[in-house]
């Protein structure tokens, strides 16, 4: 056998590639019975020791195909014409992982950690006059990019943008944009009602003005 | 009107060829199709005693003598729609048919008018059975659950294999066909399954004849089956066939052993008669009707391969 043939793991259960899954443990029950114990099937054709790798082979086979995320990865790469070490049943499986914990991550993003700051924190404190330029201090002073903030608060960073520049034609009805405020500052860990009211004052007076 | 030539042999004898070819016969003629059963087992006619008739002396022996056409050998049966030919010999004569006899035969059969031919072979992968099998249009082999009789039909495989390649190939490209062959049984080498792969690496041979034995499947039937077992021995050889010969086999079905056979042959009665309303009787329909669909089963094969 080949050692492209050897990871062909359809050929190896004797299956088509489209069949539904049910036949895959149908195929690779019956493989079983003939490849191990002494089924007269084998008999004068596979000695026990040839017998007994091609079970190594129908389980591995089956350890790939039998599990629907794997046999799913193992089809996507078969398409791909990977070379043969991508499709051992250990490379899947560290790769299945990978995939697994990437997606992970993603739906919680690692906040960085941001050095605390005693003067910064103490005029974000007494500050009254909330405007954007106020509030971009505050997020650059948390190190957090609008892409990571948009995460938390699932606001678009587009609107973000907007909020900070405090530029009306970008931004919905003042409704939702007090909404969106009062979301960053919970974020930020700020007295919520007061830098909703200030930024609102302001963004009303900006909207006013133009 | 199209005519379908079932030949059914096996590697080895007392399998129960004639019991199911009889009884494939009858079932057929029972769904009202006009049939017809040769005996052909000319070491060991018994036909005839499976559908309770007489033996009789104009049998295919006279045919294959060129004493009489096939046509006037032609007997009737229990049943109006099942016509048979017997197969009895003189035993002291000389009963031996070539190849060419075979093919002569088979060309007589084509001009009957019957929809299906059911030819009886005797045991074993000889010239002559193997001539038969080339020419019939579904193949039929039988083994029952035992090993012995498993170990011949891998032997009848091979031997059908080797024919098929050498129909293809000089004298001298056979022979060293054969000593391959005989190498790769001797000294197997580790991790290297297919038969089809070593034959191609050490003998330079070609197997474009191996998609044409595709296109025709061997049907197996495993009969006698005591156990369900024996009845998944069938996806067993099927398997193994794929691995060790890169050949395809279809798994006809099984055929359960029934102690009641053993009493209608000692009763001289066709089991199918005597108890019509059986598991067995029942086994032999699903035979019957995958068979005469098995144009749609070769062509479902040569999509998936």
């Amino acid at each position: 056998m080949e050692l492209s043939a050897r990871y062909n793991y359809y050929d190896i259960l004797e299956i088509n590639a489209h069949c539904p899954q049910h036949e895959v443990t149908t195929a690779y029950e019956r493989a079983k019975q003939t490849y191990s114990g002494e089924n007269p099937a084998i008999y004068t054709m596979f000695k026990e020791e040839e017998a007994r790798e091609l079970l190594k082979l129908v389980e591995e086979a089956y350890s790939v195909l039998g599990n629907k995320t794997l046999r799913a990865l193992y089809d996507e790469k078969i398409g791909q014409k990977r070379p043969v070490a991508d499709l051992t049943f250990e490379s899947l499986q560290t790769e299945s992982k990978t995939v697994l914990t990437s997606s992970a991550k993603k739906s919680s993003p690692a906040r960085a950690d941001f050095v605390v700051d005693e003067a910064l924190e103490n005029e974000f404190k007494k500050t009254t006059q909330w405007d954007g330029e106020m509030l971009k201090k505050v997020r650059e002073y948390r190190k957090l990019s609008h892409e990571a903030l948009s995460e938390i608060t699932k606001i678009s960073s587009y609107y973000l943008h907007a909020l900070e520049e405090m530029d009306p034609k970008n931004l919905p009805a003042s409704v939702y944009v007090r909404g969106y405020v009062s979301q960053v500052v919970k974020v930020f860990g700020l007295d919520e009602k007061k830098v909703c009211d200030s930024y609102m004052k302001l963004f009303k007076s900006s909207i006013e003005n133009k | 009107m199209s005519q379908k030539i079932f030949a059914v042999g096996a590697g080895k004898g007392g399998v129960g060829k004639t019991f199911i070819s009889s009884s494939l016969a009858l079932t057929l003629a029972k769904m009202n199709h006009s049939v017809l059963i040769i005996d052909f087992d000319l070491a060991g006619a018994n036909v005839h005693t499976n559908l309770g008739i007489e033996p009789h002396n104009s049998s295919i022996q006279s045919f294959l003598n060129n004493e009489a056409a096939l046509v006037n050998l032609l007997q009737t049966t229990s049943l109006p729609r099942l016509s048979m030919v017997q197969g009895v010999w003189q035993e002291w004569e000389h009963s031996e048919c070539s190849s060419d006899q075979g093919r002569r035969m088979i060309e007589e059969i084509r001009k009957l008018p019957f929809e299906y031919v059911i030819i009886d072979l005797g045991p074993g992968a000889t010239p002559l059975n193997l001539e038969i099998f080339a020419q019939a249009d579904e193949k039929i082999l039988i083994t029952n659950a035992e090993p012995t009789s498993v170990e011949k039909t891998y032997r009848f495989f091979e031997a059908w294999i080797l024919n098929k390649i050498s129909e293809n190939s000089t004298p001298e490209a056979y022979l060293q066909l054969k000593n391959t062959v005989k190498e790769f049984r001797a000294q197997k080498k580790k991790g290297l399954f297919s038969f089809r792969k070593y034959l191609n690496i050490n003998a330079g041979i070609s197997f474009d004849h191996f998609d044409e034995l595709l296109s025709q499947p061997l049907h197996l039937i495993v009969n006698g089956c005591r156990s369900h077992q024996d009845q998944d021995l069938g996806f067993g050889i099927k398997s193994v066939c794929n691995k060790y010969f890169d050949l395809q086999i279809d798994y006809l079905g099984h055929v359960d052993y029934d102690n009641a056979v053993w009493h209608s042959i000692i009763n001289r009665e066709p089991f199918l008669i005597a108890k019509p309303f059986t598991k067995l009787s029942a086994q032999f329909l699903s035979l019957a009707k995958s068979l005469i669909q098995s144009e749609n089963h070769a062509i479902g094969y040569k999509d998936v391969v």
